[in-house]
């Protein structure tokens, strides 16, 4: 009676799956629209701020800008060349910073069977990119009703660049969101290794032809600021980057967003028990 | 129907490895409420979190056929900044109810009034588990997993419940883990008893309330 082999499940068939891609959706959406409730819903004034944090941003920089040189980058207007800078770069840097708690301040959701680790911390994530989305449409078409006068060259371009961007965010995501139940302290190397550097060195404030040609070289490393000159290159009539490389770009970020979904498959487990 | 096969759990703490399930195999009867008593530290709350999927055994697995509950208890997945009625709506989001019923059943049956509209945080404990206990009964599941939360609440509220409960029993069952004896005694038609990694089920009530106030005593 007491024989000990292990036992497996019975099978997996096609309208389990169907089944279950359905609950995840739903709980993914439930997800979303509970954490909109928890980060806006006490305090009205949320979503004003979301607006109003980047507008400051580029308020700051453009006048720190101004005072040092008198010219424009690659000839793009200096507040729109800022926006497009800032808020795309929060698609990676509050999208990963958005995802990391996704585990560890959500634990009681664990009770409910069908919420699994995957969807709190993607719920997160996209929420994150909703709303920064929103955001950037809305500061675009303020700009040009304030006379800045917007013209985007290729949409398509911007998207993909955008889309790029929210992928490193998942991807980092993901690896700090498994990893920071079991080792809380990688938050502050996140923030402090990840982010500010790269905030600085991403190419928000400069372009690749304004850095000296030695630096450069290194700095094209880093993909980030592949997919900002990008960015800027499809989004300006005036700028084409002779830098921007696509294919690294594309490489780099669905490289980290395997690498992200690997992390977290391999400690989902330890992540929901925690330190 | 819910029936554990081979099911396998140990925990690695600092005193050394904690076996709380050691091959359990048991199948929970339709239309019955079932306890499960053990002593403090036996793993009743893990056994009924692993039978409401809510964590993985090692190894085995639980066959389930109709729809269970998430364990319900003191805590069970709420968040405290939110409303009675935004959790309400989402538990029925995930659980693909209408959200409208489930809301206008919970506020009703809940009996909470204007704290319906108050973030969770500012509940007394009775007041959370009259909360968990009117979601779960607004969403009909077949099978009520209940981790304790019985003993909070006032004697009326208690008494609701077990009258509503009853109401389903042609269609739904009941699991309850308790270390109190009185509430299985209570509400359940029959019991089991985890101890030493092993979980026993009793036809007869009495034959295991009979057999855990020996383990009680042998404990003490």
């Amino acid at each position: 009676m007491q024989d000990t082999k292990v036992t497996d499940a019975p099978p997996i068939g096609f309208a389990d799956i169907t089944d279950a891609l359905s609950t995840q959706g739903r709980v993914i959406w439930a997800l979303i629209l509970r954490e909109t409730k928890t980060r806006y819903g006490e305090h009205k004034i949320g979503f004003l701020w979301a607006i109003i944090e980047p507008l400051i941003m580029v308020a700051v920089f453009v006048g720190i800008f101004a005072s040092i040189r008198s010219d424009s980058p690659g000839g793009m207007p200096l507040v729109l060349f800022m926006l497009v800078g800032i808020v795309p770069f929060h698609l990676f840097r509050d999208t990963m910073g958005q995802m990391q708690g996704g585990i560890a301040q959500n634990r009681s959701l664990f009770a409910f069977p069908q919420v699994t680790t995957f969807d709190v911390i993607i719920a997160r994530g996209l929420l994150e990119i909703f709303i920064l989305g929103g955001v950037f449409m809305m500061l675009l078409v303020g700009m040009d009703l304030a006379g800045f006068e917007v013209r985007v060259e290729r949409p398509l371009g911007v998207l993909a660049a955008c889309g790029l961007l929210s992928l490193m965010g998942i991807g980092t995501g993901f690896v700090f969101a498994s990893i920071s139940p079991i080792l809380p302290s990688i938050r502050q190397l996140s923030s402090a290794v990840l982010g500010r550097p790269l905030f600085l060195g991403s190419g928000i404030f400069f372009i690749a032809e304004s850095v000296p040609a030695p630096v450069r070289e290194y700095m094209l490393y880093n993909p980030l600021m592949h997919i900002l000159e990008l960015l800027r290159s499809a989004f300006f009539y005036e700028f084409e980057s002779a830098y921007g490389d696509w294919g690294y770009a594309t490489t780099w970020a669905v490289c980290t967003f395997a690498f992200g979904l690997l992390v977290h498959q391999a400690m989902r487990r330890k992540a929901i028990i925690g330190l | 129907m819910i029936k554990l096969v081979n099911v396998n759990k140990r925990y690695r703490t600092s005193a050394g490895v904690n076996t709380v399930l050691d091959n359990v195999n048991v199948t929970f009867p339709v239309g019955k409420s079932v306890g499960i008593l053990g002593l403090n530290g036996a793993g009743k709350s893990t056994l009924i979190r692993i039978i409401g999927d809510a964590e993985p055994p090692d190894s085995g697995y639980v066959d389930r056929t109709g729809r269970v509950s998430w364990p319900l208890g003191y805590t069970g997945g709420f968040q405290g900044n939110l409303t009675a009625r935004e959790n309400a709506r989402f538990v029925a989001r995930i659980y693909g109810e209408s959200t409208k019923y489930i809301e206008a059943f919970t506020q009703e049956f809940s009996e909470l009034g204007d704290y319906f509209d108050v973030p969770l945080r500012s509940y007394s404990a009775g007041m959370r588990s009259r909360f968990a206990f009117s979601v779960s009964l607004a969403c009909n599941f077949d099978y009520y997993l209940v981790d304790e939360a019985l003993e909070t609440g006032d004697a009326r509220y208690k008494e609701k419940f077990r009258l509503a409960f009853e109401e389903r029993r042609a269609t739904a069952s009941v699991i309850l883990v308790s270390h109190n004896e009185q509430t299985i005694r209570r509400n359940c038609d029959m019991a089991a008893i985890l101890h030493d990694g092993q979980l026993t089920l009793y036809d007869e009530l009495k034959d295991a309330l009979q057999f855990y106030s020996f383990l009680q005593t042998r404990a003490a």
